[in-house]
């Protein structure tokens, strides 16, 4: 498992803005119950969420979304602001969050540009029915700290000790589905795609050597900044909307 | 020095040593409010600790706030002790002799009250940071990340601190032994007798805290750029917050500093004289000096304030104008906008111009509380506007109200260093009667033509 | 200070009026051999820098590439010479007694400012104007609604005024020794001194507007030159590289002049002593105390890098990436080097070491040091922006980053550049040079003000000296 470089492909050409992702990522990784004061508040936790933008005037208006993760950035801003190494880089390419290190400087959040980082202002509280639903292989987190998408990194970990167990590859498609973050396997259009990028056969691979050799669909968020981010996107394909410049 | 009183040195001992030998009729009173706004600030604090950062306004985008707003702040105004003391020190200007002590003092609590206003405060875990910081956690040979500003900030803001003890210990000495040879009661002149350190005014102890004074000085200005810098790169070091990426933001913050910190300490000359009834030892001149400084300071500020702006509107990038927009023309920041700039500029340095208002110690009173005012809006509208917008990605933009718990902590550190200036006049002497002493001693004047001007003795 | 120089027979004592003016005006008047052979030294180089300057002009100025290097001369003596009259402002504003020897020398710095002017004229036809899209200080509205040439405008009005402010602000400190080399006189310095003494009597009137135009004039001298670092800086060099934003760099640029503008005076300084025979002026006290400042200004060089460095090297931006690249550690990395020894490492290491520091020619050694530095950092700055590719032409886009590609080697200096480098240096130095024959370069007036203020008294058992500090 050293030498992947895991990273996902979000297809927006696909996307319904359904959240089938954002409800399959709290279940699977025991995300607290983002209820109607909380998001007044502006503090729900949703590690992967559906951004909505509107275009255009009435009756030509349009609705965008995009589902925004955890980038999993190659030059991470997060990284070096944490003074207690709470947050780092490991060897597959995944920007790591130690639950048990972060004292909640809320630091990392701050240098985010993309806003993906989430703080436990509240102690998380489940009804006593709802307990039973918490997955075992994630961490419950308490307040006062930080937390993140992982690429569900605990499927991954899972996975492999699968494919070590029973032999195969975890990076094949036998293994697929039980590799594939939540999110992934919840999209029902297969808007996302998630797999090892230093694998060229690999089909987050090719989905972006695809569009970005023929189509030309494929980019990143926020490029100027230089996070050289782990996740890429496939722009939406509109013939009816016009040249938009962006300067 | 035009309004020079020649003082008589008992009277010296007697006006200055009042404070410590007796208490003025007011003392208690003050000590009790502040110490009951203090606490206030701690229940608040205690009940953060019990339910969780939720209880404060900070939400997401703006994951800072009030406590972060302080903090700066603190760290600014503890830059005047140095100002005044070492700096006024170096180039031998004789007004500095009757606030150097105030101003020390004031540097070293707010420096406590800036510890107290951000660093184990606002964390999310401060239990966890309390047991892992100190001492820290090596168990699994993960030591502090260097590259974080947040480990740079302690290490200063600590070296600063221990400098400035260091620097009222050392100017204490003389004055220790004038109260130990003058308390009464059964534990004060032991323990002033073990403070003073035998303290007995030989011609090579005067060398020696001459020459410690000195070296401090010359020491702990390196420090004095270095801390507020450093504190300045907690922001400037983040590319994910519009308007904080700016490589201006070290010199801004340490003129910045200085104009708060002198500001507040010709607020304390006011209090001194007002309280204390010392308007023998702090004259109009002084004012005047401290007024004229502050002209210099003022502007110097201005063109930096100038410089970001010019520079932040240079790029004519969205996301930049955005911010500047919000911070200027929506409400309510543009009615705190409006404040900052007429209170930390435009009403008092116009003022200052005169020498009237700069001799009139009600007037700089005024003017200067204005400035600090206006200073700490300053820093609410560097830190808060632009997390409210913060990436290009306008769908997490956001906006910040203070709640209860944020408003009492931020006002039990003004308690906190209030409290602890009351408190230390009541030990040891606010104004160094040694250096009003040396002053005295040294002071002469020349005749030119039918003119008496002011001289010292030099060497 | 003046000290007493009674065991020469013969010779006035200097703590008399009439000593110091004897003494003072003697040294103006005689010119030695030594004088007239660096003239002629500087006077060659001089002559061989214009020649440099008629090369360089035979390439045309459509290209700024081969313009980096005369475009870095201008900087240098924007902030070696023309930052040197801060040290007689500054102090004068402190009222400290020991610049009185110094700042005569300060001010007449500000002649060369003139020649400085004239140095900066070819420039403005380098400079491209701004309909090539890039950013620039003049930013309202889109290029359409702006002069096109509003650098080149704003930086002429503004240099123009700082040269103006310097002159004047030395015509009106000289005032009172024209008077009194007209009084004392004769030939053409008699002709010379009249028509500029301007009617000077010295009475209390004229001496109390004396004292008052000279703060307003140094006030406003240090305006102007912090304001022409803002837009020479900004216009004529951060906006030549796409993606470069530093906000503090205009506040480096000034405080590099400060520093560089200390060494000035110290090299000065050091001159006068040894070949001006001003020995009983310039001593000890002036050499420790401006070394004193320029060990400080030095620490602040670092400071001002520093604060610029982490901010751009931090973020890992690709734009700041790339300036750092272009600018630091890239092509010019043994340039930047040399400026960060000089500039940084050496004062810092050798001023903190008493003998050199309180000594007479150890803050010159340093100066020396310094201002080698400063040469270095504004070839490095100059040299590597002018030969950014892309800026000039209207196509390409300014407001992107600078591609890291697109980095050109280090641009060596060819003979041409030589030339312009010496002949600028000398030129300069030939300037202040022949001002001194015009101009005495100790300041009589105010050595004969310290002998009003100091007195020496008895003082217990000994004796001390009192010094007046006016308010």
């Amino acid at each position: 498992m050293a030498e992947e470089s895991w990273g996902m492909v979000v297809d927006l050409d696909k996307c319904t803005g359904c959240q089938a992702c954002v409800v399959a990522c709290q279940s699977e990784n025991n995300i607290p119950i983002n209820d109607e004061d909380l998001f007044n508040q502006r503090r729900p936790i949703q590690w992967i969420r559906i951004e909505r933008y509107w275009e255009g005037e009435f009756p030509n208006v349009k609705a965008r979304f995009i589902p925004i993760m955890c980038q999993h950035c190659g030059d991470a801003p997060c990284e070096p602001v944490c003074p207690v190494f709470a947050t780092y880089h490991n060897f597959e390419g995944l920007n790591v969050q130690v639950y048990n290190r972060c004292i909640g400087t809320r630091f990392c959040a701050n240098n985010c540009p993309y806003q993906i980082r989430f703080f436990n202002f509240w102690e998380p509280e489940w009804p006593e029915s709802l307990k039973n639903q918490l997955n075992p292989d994630v961490t419950v987190r308490s307040r006062g700290i930080m937390e993140k998408c992982t690429f569900c990194i605990q499927r991954i970990r899972r996975t492999g000790q699968d494919a070590d167990r029973n032999g195969g590859d975890p990076t094949s498609a036998e293994y697929e589905r039980s590799l594939n973050p939540a999110c992934v396997n919840a999209c029902p259009t297969e808007t996302l795609a998630f797999g090892d990028f230093n694998n060229p056969d690999s089909k987050a691979s090719k989905m972006r050597d695809k569009d970005s050799v023929e189509e030309g669909r494929a980019y990143s968020l926020l490029e100027e900044f230089g996070t050289n981010p782990s996740v890429v996107y496939l722009k939406k394909v509109d013939e009816l909307a016009e040249e938009v410049v962006h300067g | 020095m035009q309004d020079h009183i020649q003082i008589d040195h008992k009277d010296i001992n007697r006006d200055l040593l009042s404070g410590v030998l007796g208490t003025p009729s007011w003392w208690l009173g003050a000590v009790v409010f502040l110490t009951l706004v203090f606490l206030a600030g701690i229940g608040a604090f205690g009940y953060m600790l019990n339910k969780g950062i939720g209880v404060t306004g900070l939400n997401r985008p703006i994951m800072w706030g009030f406590f972060m707003t302080n903090f700066v702040f603190w760290i600014g105004i503890s830059h005047a002790g140095i100002m005044i003391s070492a700096i006024l020190r170096l180039t031998q200007a004789e007004w500095r002799r009757p606030i150097t002590r105030a101003a020390e003092v004031m540097t070293v609590f707010s420096l406590m009250a800036a510890l107290m206003a951000a660093p184990l405060v606002h964390v999310g875990r401060p239990w966890r940071a309390a047991l892992w910081v100190f001492p820290y956690d090596f168990a699994r040979g993960v030591w502090p990340n260097i590259r974080s500003p947040f480990i740079w900030d302690p290490s200063a803001v600590m070296t600063y601190l221990t400098a400035s003890s260091l620097f009222v210990f050392v100017a204490l000495l003389p004055d220790l032994a004038v109260i130990r040879d003058r308390a009464t009661g059964k534990w004060a002149p032991k323990i002033y007798s073990a403070l003073c350190m035998g303290w007995r005014g030989t011609p090579r102890q005067w060398k020696l805290q001459a020459l410690a004074g000195i070296l401090l000085s010359a020491l702990v200005l390196p420090v004095f750029v270095s801390v507020h810098s450093i504190v300045s790169w907690d922001f400037a070091v983040n590319i994910g917050v519009e308007g904080w990426h700016s490589t201006i933001f070290a010199p801004y913050f340490i003129i910045g500093a200085i104009h708060s910190g002198v500001s507040a300490v010709a607020m304390l000359m006011a209090v001194m004289v007002w309280l204390w009834k010392l308007d023998k030892y702090i004259r109009p001149d002084h004012f005047d000096a401290i007024g004229r400084l502050l002209i210099v300071v003022a502007t110097t500020w201005f063109f930096f304030f100038f410089l970001e702006w010019v520079f932040a509107l240079y790029t004519l990038e969205g996301p930049e104008l955005a911010l500047r927009e919000l911070q200027v023309f929506q409400w309510p920041y543009i009615f705190l906008f409006i404040l900052f700039l007429m209170t930390a500029y435009f009403i008092p340095v116009p003022l200052w111009l005169f020498k009237k208002v700069r001799r009139s110690i009600p007037l700089m009173f005024f003017t200067t509380v204005l400035v600090n005012v206006g200073m700490w809006l300053e820093r609410f509208l560097i830190i808060i506007p632009g997390m409210a917008r913060k990436t290009p990605l306008t769908f997490d933009w956001g906006t910040y109200h203070p709640s209860l718990v944020e408003i009492l902590m931020v006002a039990s550190t003004f308690a906190w260093v209030a409290l602890g200036m009351l408190l230390f006049s009541k030990v040891f002497p606010l104004i160094p009667i040694f250096d009003i002493k040396e002053g005295m001693v040294f002071r002469d004047e020349v005749k030119i033509g039918r003119r008496t001007i002011p001289a010292s003795i030099r060497e | 200070m003046a000290s007493e120089s009674a065991a020469q027979p013969g010779k006035l004592a200097l703590d008399t009026p009439v000593g110091v003016i004897r003494d003072l005006l003697g040294k103006y008047q005689k010119t030695g051999d030594a004088y007239w052979r660096a003239v002629a030294l500087f006077g060659v180089l001089f002559a061989l820098g214009i020649i440099g300057f008629i090369m360089r002009l035979s390439d045309g100025v459509s290209d700024k590439a081969v313009w980096g290097y005369y475009a870095a001369m201008f900087a240098f003596i924007l902030t070696t010479a023309q930052a040197a009259p801060m040290v007689a402002i500054a102090t004068r504003l402190t009222k400290a007694h020991w610049r009185r020897p110094i700042s005569r020398a300060a001010e007449l710095w500000t002649i060369v400012g003139l020649f400085n002017l004239i140095l900066f004229i070819p420039l403005l036809w380098v400079l491209p104007s701004l309909e090539d899209g890039r950013r620039s200080l003049w930013f309202f509205g889109n290029v359409d609604d702006i002069p096109i040439y509003s650098p080149h405008i704003w930086a002429t009005l503004a240099l123009v005024f700082l040269v103006i402010a310097g002159l004047m602000m030395l015509w009106v400190s000289c005032l009172p020794d024209l008077a009194t080399i007209r009084d004392n006189s004769s030939g053409w310095r008699q002709r010379w001194a009249k028509r500029l003494a301007f009617q000077w009597r010295g009475t209390s009137a004229q001496w109390n507007m004396q004292h008052h135009r000279l703060g307003i004039l140094g006030a406003f001298y240090f305006m102007m030159l912090v304001f022409v670092h803002f837009l020479i800086s900004v216009d004529f060099l951060m906006a030549l590289v796409p993606g470069w934003i530093d906000a503090l760099f205009p506040a480096t640029h000034a405080a590099n002049a400060l520093q560089a503008g200390a060494a000035t005076m110290l090299l000065t300084l050091f001159f006068l002593r040894q070949f001006g025979g001003y020995k009983d002026y310039i001593t000890l006290d002036q050499m420790w105390l401006l070394g004193k400042i320029l060990f400080a200004l030095s620490l602040l060089w670092f400071w001002f890098w520093f604060s610029s460095f982490i901010i751009l090297w931090y973020g890992k931006r690709p734009n700041e990436q790339a300036v750092l690249e272009l600018l630091m550690i890239g092509p010019y990395l043994p340039v930047f080097m040399a400026a960060f020894i000089l500039n940084f490492l050496v004062p810092l290491f050798t001023m903190i070491w008493n003998p050199l520091r309180k000594s007479l020619w150890g803050p010159p050694l340093i100066a020396t040091s310094v201002i080698i530095g400063t040469f270095f950092d504004r070839i490095r700055l100059y040299v590597a922006t002018y030969t950014v590719p892309g800026i000039g032409d209207p196509a390409v886009d300014k407001h992107g980053a600078l591609a890291m590609d697109a980095i050109t080697k280090a641009n060596l200096p060819d003979l041409a550049d030589i030339f312009i480098i010496v002949g600028v240096i000398g030129g300069s130095i030939l300037v202040f040079l022949l001002a001194t024959r015009i101009i005495p370069s100790v300041s009589i007036w105010e050595q004969r003000e310290l002998l009003l203020y100091k007195v020496h008294k008895p003082f217990h058992r000994t004796e001390v000296m009192v010094l007046g500090k006016r308010d």
